[in-house]
């Protein structure tokens, strides 16, 4: 039998918690209602089990003898092996070693922007992205989807070939049909030609097309996509007089006011800002006093805001409303109105916190926000003189343009007026209903893009898009330094990319993409001298810092829009956490990953608070339907603690009509709300509950530790914050189990007396003891260590139905935990359902030094190092699930089936699924069926610097034949945008993971267990304005 | 009713009780020698190969280096394997119309790479480094055998994991000095210089002499402190070595 959670009734819970104090930190509504079936299902001793454990016994018996007689053969290797062959080059490339990957750095197109990444190749086929160390935007960090990007490339469903009319063609064909189709165009000046593509700042694909504009100048170019940054340019064009972008350095912000904006997660920008902000979250220097304070506004849940100090739940009116009052009370020139009611206590507050650092504040502005906002936000930094912020000429296409010329170009399609219609890597026709609508009116169409879906296969011809990495391409980076894009692989199909597309229908003839760049960076002088050497020596480093010209505000009255207002319930559309814009609806690895905050996989949800989840009745998985004017969407409800009480958030980019087997069947569509006129802005809306549910894979619930005292989280200047052990209270260490022995605190410190680990004695060889601290005050619950690690790891991607199952085989989590809004009276303290503070807590394998799991393997495929690791040896293993029943962190993933290498039966058209196959990493085995796993701390990566250093010591070149520290970093390591995550040599005093684990803030979970965990954490210190004590 | 079993049942039995142990132990020892012998490890056979290509000619004959083709057994995993214009450096001057050379010169025309059969191989699960062994000067030949005597390349070693582990657990017992000054890299490549200009190895350490031979190049016990020296200054250390991530990840 299996057991099963039921949403929760809000109302119910909310009866049930009235006037008692409650759980201090929570994980779900579930976990805080702990209902009698909820206690039950999750003291489930085998949570993960399967309905096939009623196997009767007579089977299992024979299943058993069976196993039992077929285990021996396994040993026989050679009769049954075909002959393996050795396949070399006929001329090696240069420095191609086999058993060697190659890193190169190339660029990421996203949003308009370059993003420059690392891509790692192993003979030729790119295994993993990384950021890259040489961009001083992100510093070799990395977010999800630079790592997903990636699987898209092996994607067994991108499209193949050219299609007319959905029979197979040729690109002459094309070309052919193409030149004849714009012959009466260009004479009549290109008059009812179009084209769409998505903006870019590229200057090769900005000149072609340029080039195209004038040889017709009557064409239609249109730079759109659908989660577009029109309404930043806009908004940065009525404060400072030109569409600009916004380079924030948040090392010199002391006050940081988000405006609904998600700066660690989302835009261009996010690495830097993520690694900025982590600068100035030190808690330990002069006992947290030079902590930013950062106070977050949102219409919707954002990481960002659940890391911030002060986080305030409104809608997008109260959000104009604050922004208009902010802003006239700090000197701008603005009709400043009255804050919304209960905002003005906050405008006061945030406005002398704000007047007390004079420039060293800053107000960021959400991507989606209207373009109000971004312009009341420059011109507050403007009139700040902030020195947080700087602001640049953007070199993205119609830059806050592209939007209306898209509302422009559907209304000439209604007309008739365009004959040819080129759509490159865009598809409105899935984004946007009214183009949709005006589609057929269109008789020459051409779709190019990665997917046979929505435009291309209403379009007379369907065109296959080269991956990023198999073209050409450059453009700037977030702060406008160039990026050279170079493929690391020749296109896998028949395709090609945008630019060699574009030359194509403006030429008429193909050209060489790389000249072309060549071309352009060579004439733009920007390379300096002696081209050819720059050249090279910018496709070696991915990137050559440039200045982009700076924007000065021009200063004067500040003319705004007019907002509509909102009537009854408001709704947001906003893209989703992380299949985006529907680009990685397609990509296993994003759709299992939980969507930091909601925690849900596979699908997309209708955001409602708890209060409207009571008025309403509405349970997490109800379908509710959202209604604005006719346009209608109905989705599965996501009861979300934060969420504006009267606002609902919906999410874009699923439900596309193709036929991708990751992307099939899951989410909903809810492109209808998408119209260029309102794009992101509230939208008047009625909900209703139509009836019917939707079952949804969240895993917020999953591998839980039972609600002991695992997260921490203190308050600047709380007793313990960086005292530990000093002072009595919740926090301290030793003090969690309340035991003592002789009169001293169980368990015993590292370090104590009494232990029976002397320090001296502790690690008794010479040999590198590995940890890893991860600091909880800079966890903002981004999830690039899960996709990093995925990628690095080949873990599977095992679907819907078993992540429901609690089969997720992530080796590192992010728990998120909801919390009291003021720590020091956490406890007693009534919880707030309606907008609790947000803890994020990862957890891997803690490489106990006294593992539970080890004894309790029967055949010692788990078992100890003598660096500290706790081994698992696949080969050994016989998946009798011991291991991970034991393990108090939850921590051990279970191969139930053969994920890797699965028979997809239900898709009987995917015979060959050889090609996803390249993206596995060569250096880390493939788990089949039966095989229990978990993190490894990237023992590859480990083996790989040992032997690097064995290498070179025995060449003389190095004193101690081991790595050093900072040699050997971990996967996730490497993706944390904030840093949180250090590793090395805790043997060691001076390596930067000692000297992590030295500080007060340190803890290590269960500690009462005596497990003594190789990882330990740092707790949480938030910085919340005393001002505004339990505002 | 009469006796259903006659007394000599009892023989039968008791002979049967026996013979069923007897079959246990020989299907056991059976299984043991099958999966041992060479039908499962295919040891010292040496399957057909696009090209007869003799180790013998061109490593002592010619005297050619083992890493003008196995380029890069000193810097990574794997020892690389030559591509068809390594062979066509020489064979484009010298042998042009050799018809055992075709395969190689049609290769080189048709852009169409030479597919080798793989002798030594271990199971997907295993990482073996060639760098790092070549480094701490381990011979080529303690695990592919007397290679520079090989006319057609043949698998020398079963490669099981007790095999490995003789050497991981007690490496002082296989770790020695071939020449004195030279670098253990150098040693390894040293052997073959020597073997070259006599192939009986005269003079040269009696465990020089065995690996030549294709022997277990197991040192003499009073070497065996020396071997412990070696390991320190060669950076090895047991416990490493022991670990089941060293070699399975």
């Amino acid at each position: 039998m299996e057991l099963e959670t039921k949403p929760v009734d809000v109302a119910e819970l909310r009866k049930n918690l009235d006037g008692k104090a409650g759980r201090a930190y929570w994980r779900g509504l579930e976990d805080l209602a702990a209902t009698p079936e909820f206690e039950a299902w999750m003291s489930d001793e085998f949570p993960n089990r399967s309905s096939l454990m009623n196997i009767d016994r007579r089977k299992l018996l024979k299943f058993m003898g069976a196993s039992m007689m077929l285990a021996g053969l396994s040993g026989c290797r050679a009769p049954f092996w075909p002959n393996h062959k050795m396949v070399p080059y006929v001329n090696t490339p240069e420095e191609m070693n086999s058993g060697k990957p190659l890193q190169f750095a190339t660029g990421m197109q996203w949003q308009g922007m370059m993003v420059p990444i690392v891509v790692e190749s192993h003979q030729g086929r790119p295994t993993r992205v990384e950021g890259n160390d040489l961009d001083p935007t992100g510093k070799g960090a990395s977010l999800p989807f630079m790592h997903a990007e990636l699987l898209n490339l092996y994607d067994p469903d991108r499209k193949r070939e050219v299609r007319r009319k959905g029979q197979i063609a040729t690109w002459d064909d094309f070309s052919a049909e193409s030149t004849e189709a714009l012959k009466t165009i260009r004479t009549a000046g290109g008059k009812g030609f179009a084209i769409v593509v998505p903006p870019t700042n590229s200057p090769t694909t900005n000149r072609v097309l340029d080039e195209i504009q004038a040889a017709m100048p009557e064409a239609r170019i249109v730079a759109w996509e659908p989660m577009n940054r029109d309404n930043t340019y806009q908004g940065t064009r009525a404060a400072l007089g030109a569409p600009s972008e916004a380079i924030y350095d948040l090392t010199q912000a002391d006050v940081i006011v988000s405006l609904d904006a998600d700066y660690l997660y989302s835009g261009p920008g996010a690495l830097r800002q993520a690694r900025d902000w982590a600068a100035r979250r030190d808690a330990d220097t002069s006992h947290g006093a030079n902590m930013s304070r950062v106070y977050a506004l949102e219409v919707t849940p954002t990481v960002s805001g659940a890391v911030a100090d002060h986080k305030v739940p409104v809608s997008t009116t109260q959000l104009e409303g604050f922004a208009r009052a902010l802003a006239a009370s700090l000197g701008v020139a603005v009709d400043g109105g009255e804050a919304p009611g209960a905002l003005a206590k906050w405008v006061e507050v945030i406005a002398a916190d704000i007047r007390s650092k004079g420039t060293r504040a800053v107000v960021i502005p959400g991507e989606f926000a209207s373009a109000n906002i971004h312009a009341l936000a420059a011109a507050i930094n403007a009139a700040l003189q902030s020195s947080a912020v700087r602001y640049t000429a953007t070199a993205v296409r119609q830059a806050g343009g592209g939007t209306v010329r898209f509302a422009e170009l559907i209304s000439a399609m209604n007309a008739g007026q365009v004959q040819y219609l080129l759509m490159l890597g865009v598809d409105p026709v899935f984004s946007s209903p009214d183009f949709a609508a005006a589609f057929a009116k269109v008789p020459f169409t051409v779709s190019q893009g990665p997917y046979f879906q929505g435009g291309a296969k209403k379009a007379l011809w369907s065109l296959p898009d080269s991956h990023g990495m198999e073209t050409w391409n450059d453009g700037y980076s977030a702060e406008g330094h160039a990026v050279i894009a170079q493929p690391l692989i020749a296109p896998l199909h028949d395709s090609k990319s945008h630019l060699e597309t574009l030359m194509i229908v403006g030429r008429g003839a193909r050209g060489n993409a790389l000249e072309e760049i060549k071309n352009t960076w060579r004439a733009s002088g920007s390379f300096g001298e002696g081209f050819e050497r720059a050249w090279r020596l910018a496709l070696n480093n991915g990137i050559v810092p440039l200045t982009a010209p700076a924007v000065t505000p021009a200063g004067g009255a500040l003319t705004l829009a007019a907002t509509a207002p909102i009537t009854g319930t408001e709704v947001v559309l906003r893209p989703d956490p992380t299949i985006f814009d529907g680009r990685f609806a397609n990509n296993g690895w994003m759709q299992e990953l939980p969507k930091p905050l909601s925690t849900l996989t596979w699908d997309n949800v209708i955001y409602v608070s708890p209060k409207m989840a009571e008025a309403q009745s509405v349970k997490s998985g109800d379908v509710i339907s959202v209604k604005v004017g006719e346009r209608e969407v109905r989705g599965p409800a996501w009861v979300f603690p934060g969420q504006p009480e009267n606002t609902v958030t919906v999410h874009y980019g699923y439900g596309n009509d193709g036929d991708g087997m990751m992307a099939r069947g899951t989410g909903f569509n809810a492109n209808a709300l998408y119209s260029p006129a309102t794009q992101f802005a509230g939208m008047s809306a009625t909900v209703s509950k139509p009836g019917g549910t939707v079952s949804l894979a969240a895993t917020q619930l999953h591998n839980t530790m039972e609600g002991r005292d695992l997260v921490r989280v203190l308050t600047v200047g709380e007793a313990g914050h960086d005292d530990h052990g000093k002072e009595e209270g919740h926090h301290k260490e030793g003090h969690e189990s309340g035991l003592t022995v002789d009169g001293k605190p169980w368990p015993l410190g590292h370090h104590d007396e009494q232990s029976m680990y002397h320090p001296e004695k502790e690690f008794a060889n010479d040999l590198p003891q590995w940890g890893m601290s991860i600091d909880l005050n800079l966890c903002m619950g981004c999830h690039a260590c899960v996709t990093a690690c995925v990628a690095e790891n080949n873990i599977a991607v095992v679907g819907k139905e078993q992540v429901i199952k609690q089969r997720e085989m992530h080796w590192i989590r992010i728990d998120r935990y909801y919390g009291p809004k003021d720590t020091r009276t956490a406890f007693g303290q009534k919880v707030d359902l309606d907008n609790p503070s947000t803890t994020f807590m990862p957890v891997a394998c803690m490489h106990c030094e006294q593992a539970p799991c080890e004894p309790v393997c029967p055949v010692a495929a788990t078992i100890h190092s003598a660096e500290g690791l706790n081994q698992m040896v696949y080969n050994r293993c016989v998946g009798t699930r011991y291991c991970s029943n034991n393990c108090p962190y939850k921590v051990r993933r279970f191969n139930f089936l053969n994920y890797n290498d699965r028979k997809f039966t239900e898709y009987p058209e995917y015979k060959d699924l050889r090609i996803r196959l390249l993206v596995n990493n060569p250096n880390v085995t493939v788990r089949g069926r039966g095989v229990m796993e978990k993190c490894t701390y990237c023992v590859q990566r480990i083996n790989d610097a040992r032997q690097h250093a064995k290498i070179e010591f025995s060449k003389g070149r190095r004193e101690v034949p081991e790595p050093k520290d900072g040699e050997v970093v971990t996967a996730c390591q490497k993706a944390c945008p904030t840093g949180a995550i250090v590793f090395g040599n805790i043997a060691d005093a001076k390596s930067r993971v000692s000297q992590e684990k030295a500080k007060p803030r340190m803890y290590s979970l269960l500690k009462e267990l005596n497990t003594r965990n190789r990882t330990t954490y740092l707790h949480a210190v938030r910085n919340p304005n005393p001002d505004l004590e339990n505002a | 009713m009469a006796q259903l079993f006659k007394p000599s049942a009892n023989s039968v039995a008791r002979m049967s009780i026996m013979a069923t142990g007897l079959a246990v132990v020989l299907i056991f020892g059976l299984g043991m020698t099958l999966s041992r012998g060479s039908l499962n490890t295919r040891v010292g056979l040496a399957p057909d190969q696009p090209v007869p290509f003799s180790h013998q000619h061109h490593a002592t004959e010619l005297g050619i280096d083992c890493r003008y083709c196995h380029t890069t057994v000193e810097k990574s995993a794997a020892a690389g394997m030559p591509g068809t214009e390594t062979c066509m450096s020489c064979h484009s001057q010298i042998w042009t119309n050799s018809p055992l050379l075709d395969p190689v010169r049609q290769s080189q025309v048709q852009n169409r790479p030479l597919r080798w059969v793989k002798l030594n191989k271990v199971p997907e699960f295993v990482y073996f480094n060639h760098a790092v062994h070549v480094n701490k000067g381990v011979s080529c030949n303690t695990c592919h055998g007397p290679v520079q005597t090989m006319q057609m390349a043949y698998k020398a070693r079963s490669l099981f994991m007790s095999w490995c582990l003789e050497c991981h657990q007690q490496p002082e017992k296989y770790m020695f000095d071939g020449t004195e000054g030279l670098s253990p890299r150098e040693q390894v490549f040293d052997l073959y210089k020597k073997y070259q200009l006599d192939p009986s190895l005269a003079g040269s350490s009696p465990v020089e002499q065995k690996l030549a031979r294709g022997d277990e190049q197991r040192v003499p016990k009073d070497l065996e402190a020396r071997g412990v020296e070696l390991m320190r200054l060669r950076g090895l250390k047991k416990a490493q070595m022991t670990d089941c991530y060293t070699c399975h990840r």
